[in-house]
């Protein structure tokens, strides 16, 4: 008799402790935020804007987790069924993640859609579906060494500019420094994304509209890409480890190159890390036609489709990138672009703008990083051709036929 | 007559079940090593072997119906095979899957030719060497020997990149030695894909273009001539990097084997007149035979797997001529969200290795009963 009344008792505890609980979570949401660890600034930023949503929306907490690692990580939670409520998403990755199912669609779900720009909507819908809100961008912009154009007697490049000023330009600037170490006009990275502006400037394409026929088999792709490998193997341009970097912006910074064209990820590594460089930076040149373009490289808050808290999660990641929570990246003015144009002027302020307004012209005009599943193939045949071609073993012509057989393998799959 | 049954049935149950017992005691002391054997070795294995005969890209829920389809073994014809016929006679091309593959398995078979040999031999004379009585500090040599193997090979690979950057310590080193070797001519450690055995030849004024035709011959999707690369300058370097880290390891096991030799043999072959190089030869190595054996073996399978160095010093390139094919594990997994054949190329590797094991302890046992 008393064991039994000790059983009920620890029964009904049990169970007003579980109802108890249940209804304690009800009411306080926990969704989890998955992204990935950038500088101590940005990450200090998002959490601010985390806590100003959590003061804006009692009973919802975030559990923000950024991780090492990024690409591994969440694609093992997505695959383990373990997917966090929001995570950021490269517009490069996207189609991968579309296609695999686990982005909600954002239809109808993403508020302030004017406050947006249409460039990077388009980087976040595939095959006609809209699935998320970006959080920031960079766009690439061509940064020049202002100390190294006054010891050479030149004038400062303009958004006018086109490839031939910039060949003539490298040819100028290309010697050694004091130390004796070789000094690059331009650093180019051996990577199809750094090519591409100058094939879009040159009005070729890769792919037709609908992603089904390889176009790069043009006269345009051969010009661009003659001009790109031209550079190098007339000494004037170069990859990063000819002068001893690991990657442009390094070689911008320690004076081995007098002209790079990285995204404005570069400000912040350049302003903390080397004050005293002499920089400025405008838009990229142009084909001799007139042709202008650059490659805008961005992010955006998903929604998991495999969702406890649809709403929450939209709630969040509305927040995040509408007008307030823009805002409140904005002020920071750190390298990434807010996603909002009502806080691209704040950015403007807070960044300086002489040095902002170089990337953000480009907003206008830049091609999205996007290709279909399985374009990695493509990109990997490329760049290492590029480096033959670098090299000199191998022509344009030899790297253009190379990745047009993988690219038309890569879309029969 | 009944009786002797009667008293020895008991007897006999209680051996029985005593054995039941120490056996079963005997299992539930393996237990928490079989749970993990299973659990972290055995499943993994199965699961790999299985989803290589699917297309699962490695982001869908694997539990979710629709994840994957099964493929049968076309995620091995891709690789192995590069293109194939339809049913209905159309031609599927997966050149670039194949090509990447033997890529990746010619750069690995120019890897362990490479360090495999090395690091045996150079282990084998570090450890003979602070073997010897004369040796003063000992103890300092043996723990500087294999300090690089207990340090973390991305923090090492990390220190190497700066040493062997362009205008690094490395160059500036051999610069100060050699007078006619300057920035000018820097050798880029890091970013050169020109093979080895190329470079050679070009010395010798042999290239690709006047060599003849058999160079063009395609097998298995590379050319001759690209068969012949050898490792690129920047596989030599990581074969450089990875051989100074292991040989540490590989010393102290010789080391425990050499202190494992009674030093009678030793008498009884001076006795007999034998010199140094001669008991070094004739006695040492012989009895050194099954280490030996280990070493390689060890050797064979972490150089076939190599990946860590890989992963941050070059990421498969310059021009692809550092893919291994542990890298291109990683790279269809998690780069090309081809689990499937990330999986088949895993189970491609794993036959490699097994193959050369059982290859070289055949050859080993064979010359040991000689």
């Amino acid at each position: 008799m008393r064991k039994l009344s000790v059983l009920t008792l620890v029964v009904v505890l049990a169970l007003v402790v579980s109802a108890a609980g249940a209804a304690l979570a009800r009411q306080n949401v926990e969704i989890t935020l998955m992204g990935w660890s950038s500088s101590t600034e940005e990450n200090d930023a998002l959490l601010a804007q985390v806590a100003a949503f959590e003061a804006a929306n009692p009973g919802i907490s975030v559990n923000v987790q950024l991780v090492p690692e990024y690409d591994t990580t969440i694609q093992a939670a997505f695959a383990s069924g373990d997917s966090p409520n929001v995570f950021y998403v490269d517009s490069s990755k996207l189609p991968d993640w579309a296609e695999a199912g686990v982005l909600a669609s954002g239809e109808g779900m993403i508020e302030n859609l004017d406050d947006h720009y249409e460039s990077l909507l388009e980087a976040f819908t595939y095959d006609g579906t809209l699935y998320c809100p970006p959080k920031d961008f960079s766009i690439m912009a061509l940064q020049y060494n202002k100390d190294m154009f006054d010891a050479a007697g030149l004038d400062y490049p303009t958004p006018d500019w086109t490839w031939d000023d910039l060949r003539a330009a490298a040819e100028a600037l290309t010697g050694e420094n004091e130390a004796g170490q070789k000094v690059l006009g331009l650093v180019t990275p051996p990577n199809f994304e750094r090519w591409l502006p100058f094939l879009y400037q040159a009005g070729g394409s890769v792919l037709s509209e609908d992603w089904t026929e390889v176009t790069l088999d043009s006269d345009e792709a051969r010009e661009a890409l003659e001009f790109y490998i031209g550079m190098v193997n007339d000494g004037i341009a170069g990859p990063p480890s000819m002068v001893d970097a690991g990657w442009g912006g390094e070689a911008f910074a320690q004076g081995r190159v007098a002209l790079a064209m990285e995204g404005n990820w570069v400000i912040s590594y350049l302003v903390e890390q080397f004050p005293d460089l002499n920089w400025g930076v405008t838009e990229l040149p142009r084909h001799p036609a007139g042709g202008q373009a650059s490659m805008v490289f961005t992010v955006c808050y998903s929604v998991a489709s495999d969702n406890d808290y649809p709403d929450e999660s939209w709630q969040l990641a509305n927040f995040l990138t509408g007008p307030e929570g823009s805002q409140l990246v904005a002020e920071e003015g750190f390298g990434v672009i807010p996603p909002a144009i009502s806080a691209a002027d704040t950015w403007l302020e807070a960044i300086g703008p002489e040095i902002g307004e170089g990337f953000l012209a480009g907003a206008e005009y830049a091609h999205k990083w996007q290709f279909p599943v399985g374009f990695q193939d493509v990109f990997d045949t490329f760049n290492a051709d590029l480096q033959l071609a670098f090299e000199g073993q191998y022509l344009a012509e030899d790297v253009i036929i190379d990745t047009i057989g993988v690219a038309e393998e890569v879309l029969a799959r | 007559m009944a009786q002797p049954q009667v008293l020895a049935r008991p007897k006999v149950t209680t051996m029985a079940a005593k054995r039941r017992q120490e056996a079963l005691t005997g299992y539930m002391f393996m237990a928490p090593a079989l749970v993990i054997f299973l659990v972290f070795l055995i499943i993994p294995i199965g699961a790999a072997v299985y989803l290589s005969f699917t297309d699962w890209n490695g982001i869908t829920p694997v539990f979710d119906e629709g994840a994957y389809q099964q493929v049968g073994l076309d995620n091995y014809r891709d690789l192995l095979l590069g293109e194939h016929t339809e049913d209905d006679g159309r031609v599927v091309k997966a050149t670039t899957r194949q090509r990447d593959f033997f890529i990746s398995l010619k750069n690995t078979t120019y890897y362990v030719l490479g360090v495999v040999p090395t690091q045996t031999l150079l282990a084998l004379i570090l450890a003979v060497i602070v073997n010897q009585r004369w040796l003063k500090a000992k103890g300092f040599f043996r723990t500087a020997f294999y300090f690089p193997s207990i340090t973390s090979s991305v923090v090492i690979s990390i220190i190497f990149m700066w040493m062997f950057t362009r205008g690094g310590l490395i160059n500036t080193t051999i610069g100060a030695v050699f007078s006619g070797y300057d920035s000018g001519s820097f050798v880029n450690w890091l970013d050169d894909p020109r093979g080895v055995i190329h470079i050679i030849l070009e010395q010798f004024g042999v290239t690709r273009a006047n060599v003849g035709d058999w160079a063009s011959n395609r097998s298995l999707g590379l050319t001759t001539w690209e068969w012949l690369s050898g490792p690129s300058v920047t596989m030599l370097t990581i074969m450089i990097l990875n051989t100074w880290t292991t040989i540490g390891t590989m010393m102290v096991i010789f080391l425990a084997a050499l202190q494992n030799i009674p030093s009678s043999v030793y008498e009884a072959a001076a006795i007999d007149g034998a010199n140094a190089w001669r008991i070094f030869r004739q006695i040492t190595v012989p009895l050194l035979r099954p280490t030996t054996f280990f070493v390689v073996t060890l050797g064979l399978i972490g150089c076939f797997q190599v990946f860590d160095q890989i992963y941050v010093i070059s990421s498969g390139g310059p021009a692809k001529t550092t893919l291994t094919v542990a890298y291109m594990v990683y790279q269809n997994g998690f780069n090309r969200s081809a689990m499937g054949l990330a999986a088949a190329t895993a189970i491609i590797l794993f036959v490699i290795i097994f193959a050369f094991t059982l290859l070289q302890r055949l050859f080993v046992s064979e010359r040991a009963n000689v």
